[in-house]
C-alpha cells in the first residue's frame, strides 16, 4: 500500500497526534520490560511531563525511575539529574549501587518546587528532573510540560493520589499502589496508550 | 630685561646627545590626562583602574594627572583618536572631565595636557622626539611645576617659556637653579630616562559608593548597583580577571549591614550576569532599613579563562552542557541560598548517615572524596548482599515500640533483619544498631533500627521507596 509522500511526512511530525497510533516519541527505556509494553514509544518519553500519583511518598515510585536514571546519567556527555524538594535525603550508597552516577545528581532543598523544576527544565542543563509539588494546579504543569520541551528534559512531578480525579495536561499520567508484594501501575493517561493496569514486581533492595 | 640667549660655547640643555638608557625608551608614546581639578588618590586610582583597558601600563601622577604608555595600544584600537576616545570615556565613567596631550616622553606629555588650549587645537599631540622642543617651547614655564623659588628667579631674568629655559646653558643652570631642575629639564625632552611605576592591578575589587538620597527599594538598589558592575566589569577586563565569588554590603544609616555573598559556579566577569544574579538575591533580601550606602568586595582575581564555542548547536549530541549547568546552579544558588542546592558523594563509611556527604554542586567527584571534614576511615565497599533504602531520613525518627516491632502508622510487619551495624568507635560517635526491613500498614517499606545499647530504642531510618 502506498501512502502519499506528502502525508507520510505530515504523519512524521512529532507534533502531530494520532489517536492509538505508534506515535513515535524518543524514549528512554524504564528497565521494567512490563512497563515499557504499556507505555507509548515503549518508555518514558525522552521530553515531556510525567506525573507519577502515590497514595503515599516511598510506595515504590522511585524504584520505578532507578533504572532509566542510571541510564541516563551513565551517558557520555550526560546531563544532570534534578532532584527538587525531595521528601526525604536521596540516599547516595544506595543510588550508586543501581548505577545511578552520582556527579550528575543536583538536590534542591526549597519551598518554591514548581518555580525551580520549570528552572530546571527549561535550561537545556538537566536530562530529567523529579520534583515533589503537591500544590500544583494544572495551571503549573502546562508551564512546566512547556519546559520540558524547551529544555528537551524529561520531567517527573510526583503528586498525592487525590489528584488523580482534577485534568493534569501531562504527557503521561500514572498511579502507583501497591499490591501484595508488588505494585499496581494504572496508565491513567497516556497519548496513543490505552487505560489499563499493569502488575509488577520491583525494586528487591 | 632681556633673555639670556646663549651664542657659543656651552652646550644648551636641548641639544645634547641621547644615552643609552633614554634611547632604549625612545620608542615610548605617553598620554596624559589632566583632571581639571585635584582629586583624591583614590579617584585616580579608579581613573587609572578604568584606563587599564587601554594599556597595562598606567601611573599615577597625584594630584591631577594620569599618564598612560600607549604606542602599543595605537595599533590595536586603531589610531590616536580612538585611544583618546577611550580614555576620556573611561574619565566619564569614573566621573571627572580629562585633558589629554600626547608626547614622547612622561613630563612632556604631562606638561602639554596642563598648557591652556592653543587655538584651532584640541591636543597637544608630538608623535616623535624631533618634534618634542619646537613644541614645547610656546607652552608656559608654569606647567612643569618646578619650585615657586625657581620660577620665581627664572621670571626674574625674564624666562617665562619653556623654549627660553631651555636654550640656558646647563653648567650655568645647574649651578643657579640646582641639579635638580637640570634633571627635570633632561627628562623633559627625554635626554635622560623617566622610568615610571606602573599601577600594580589590586588583587580584589572594592568600591563603595554613596547614593545622594537613600535607597528604599530593591529595584532603586539595583539600578543604583548596575553602573558599579559595570565598573568592576571595566575593572576585570583590565586585569583579565575573573572573580569566584562577590559580596555587596549594603549599609544602613544605622544597625547591622545587610550582606549579600554571591558564589558563581565559574569564573565570571560580565557585568549583565552578575546583576541578573544580585537582583534575583536582593529579590530575597528582607531589608531592615533604607540603603545610605552600597559597598561591592570581589574575591581574589582570577585569571580569564576564555571560553571556546560549542562545536554543536545546542540541540545535538548534548552540545550545550558546559554552559547550561553552571548558569542553572547558579540561578537556583541566588534564589534559593546556596546550601539549598547541592551534590551527592560517597564516603566509605559503614554509618549510613555518613555514607554519603553533600558537595557543591559542579564540585568533581574526585574533590569531594578528599574534602577536608571527618576523613574516613574504614574502607572497603559496602556489603553487596545488604538493602539499602533510596530514601535517607537526615535525622532518624524516634518510632513507638510495640508488642515485638515498632509502630509507625499502625503495626509493622518485619520482612528482613537483622543486619548489625557497629562501627564509629574511633571518632566517639560510635554505632551498634540492628536494621531491619519492615513494611507498614499503607504497604511501604521502612528501614528501621534498634539501639543495642537500653533502653534498646526504634528508629526509622530509611524509606525504600
Amino acid at each position: 500500500m502506498s501512502v502519499n509522500p506528502r502525508l507520510a511526512r505530515l504523519l512524521e511530525h512529532p507534533a502531530l497526534w494520532r489517536g492509538r497510533s505508534a506515535a513515535r516519541v524518543p524514549t528512554w527505556s524504564t528497565g521494567y520490560p512490563m512497563l515499557d509494553a504499556g507505555l507509548p514509544g515503549g518508555g518514558w518519553p525522552r521530553a515531556g511531563l510525567v506525573e507519577i500519583l502515590t497514595p503515599q511518598p516511598g510506595v515504590g515510585e522511585l524504584h520505578l525511575l532507578v533504572p532509566a536514571l542510571a541510564r541516563l546519567t551513565g551517558l557520555t556527555p550526560a546531563r544532570w539529574v534534578a532532584w527538587i524538594a525531595p521528601p526525604f535525603e536521596p540516599f547516595a550508597p544506595a543510588l550508586a549501587a543501581r548505577g545511578v552516577v552520582l556527579d550528575r545528581q543536583l538536590v534542591v532543598r526549597t519551598h518554591l518546587p514548581l518555580w525551580a523544576m520549570e528552572q530546571a527544565l527549561g535550561s537545556g542543563a538537566c536530562e530529567a528532573a523529579l520534583a515533589w509539588a503537591q500544590e500544583a494546579r494544572p495551571r503549573d504543569l502546562r508551564r512546566l510540560q512547556l519546559a520540558t520541551e524547551r529544555g528537551r528534559t524529561l520531567g517527573f512531578v510526583f503528586r498525592n493520589l487525590a489528584a488523580a480525579r482534577e485534568a493534569s495536561p501531562a504527557e503521561l499520567r500514572l498511579s502507583i499502589v501497591p499490591q501484595g508484594e508488588g505494585v499496581e501501575v494504572e496508565l491513567i493517561k497516556s497519548r496513543g496508550g490505552s487505560r489499563e493496569r499493569i502488575r509488577m514486581e520491583i525494586g528487591g533492595g | 630685561m632681556a633673555p639670556v640667549v646663549p651664542t657659543s660655547g656651552p652646550q644648551p640643555v636641548a641639544r645634547r646627545p641621547l644615552p643609552a638608557a633614554a634611547a632604549a625608551a625612545a620608542g615610548d608614546l605617553w598620554l596624559a590626562a589632566h583632571l581639571s581639578a585635584p582629586a583624591p588618590e583614590s579617584l585616580l586610582e579608579r581613573l587609572a583602574a578604568a584606563a587599564g583597558e587601554i594599556t597595562p601600563r598606567v601611573s599615577l601622577e597625584p594630584p591631577d594627572g594620569v599618564l598612560l604608555e600607549v604606542r602599543g595600544s595605537l595599533a590595536l584600537f586603531g589610531g590616536v583618536e580612538a585611544v583618546c576616545k577611550k580614555l576620556r570615556t573611561a574619565g566619564r565613567r569614573v566621573g571627572v572631565q580629562v585633558r589629554l596631550a600626547l608626547a614622547p616622553t612622561p613630563l612632556a606629555a604631562l606638561a602639554g595636557a596642563r598648557a591652556p588650549y592653543r587655538r584651532g587645537r584640541s591636543v597637544f599631540r608630538v608623535m616623535h622626539r624631533a618634534e618634542l622642543v619646537g613644541a614645547l617651547a610656546p607652552l608656559p614655564l608654569a606647567v612643569l611645576r618646578l619650585p615657586e623659588d625657581v620660577i620665581g628667579r627664572l621670571a626674574k631674568t625674564g624666562v617665562t617659556e619653556i623654549g627660553q629655559v631651555l636654550r640656558l646653558p646647563r653648567a650655568g643652570l645647574a649651578r643657579r637653579f640646582g641639579p635638580e631642575t637640570l634633571a627635570a629639564l633632561d627628562r623633559l625632552v627625554g635626554a635622560k630616562a623617566d622610568p615610571r611605576r606602573h599601577v600594580t592591578p589590586r588583587e580584589r575589587y572594592r568600591a563603595r559608593r554613596e547614593p545622594s538620597y537613600e535607597l528604599t527599594n530593591q529595584q532603586a538598589i539595583t539600578g543604583f548597583l548596575t553602573p558599579m558592575l559595570a565598573e568592576l566589569e571595566v575593572f576585570l577586563r583590565g586585569r583579565q580577571g575573573s572573580i569566584m565569588a562577590l559580596e555587596c554590603r549594603l549599609h544602613h544609616r544605622e544597625g547591622a549591614v545587610t550582606r549579600c555573598r554571591l558564589r558563581f559556579a565559574q569564573p565570571t566577569f560580565a557585568a549583565a550576569a552578575i546583576g541578573f544574579l544580585l537582583g534575583e538575591r536582593l529579590a530575597t533580601t528582607m531589608l531592615a532599613a533604607p540603603v545610605a550606602a552600597c559597598e561591592l568586595v570581589s574575591s581574589r582575581l582570577v585569571s580569564r579563562q576564555s571560553a571556546s564555542a560549542a562545536l554543536w548547536q545546542p540541540d545535538e549530541h548534548g552540545g550545550n552542557l558546559a554552559h547550561e549547568a553552571p548558569a542553572l546552579i547558579e540561578r537556583l544558588r541566588a534564589r534559593l541560598g546556596e546550601e539549598n542546592v547541592y551534590g551527592l558523594c560517597l564516603v566509605p563509611e559503614h554509618r549510613p548517615e555518613k555514607a554519603w556527604q553533600r558537595v557543591a554542586a559542579l564540585r568533581g567527584l574526585a574533590t569531594a572524596a578528599n574534602a577536608s571534614g571527618p576523613q574516613p576511615v574504614a574502607r572497603g565497599p559496602l556489603p553487596v548482599t545488604a538493602r539499602r533504602p533510596l530514601w535517607l531520613l537526615s535525622t532518624p525518627l524516634s518510632l513507638p515500640a510495640g508488642d515485638i516491632w515498632p509502630h509507625y502508622e499502625g503495626p509493622l510487619e518485619k520482612l528482613a533483619g537483622p543486619e548489625r551495624i557497629e562501627t564509629g568507635w574511633w571518632d566517639g560517635r560510635d554505632v551498634e544498631r540492628d536494621y531491619y526491613v519492615m513494611r507498614s500498614r499503607a504497604a511501604v517499606q521502612l528501614w528501621v533500627y534498634r539501639e543495642r545499647h537500653p533502653p534498646h530504642a526504634w528508629f526509622l531510618h530509611g524509606v525504600f521507596g
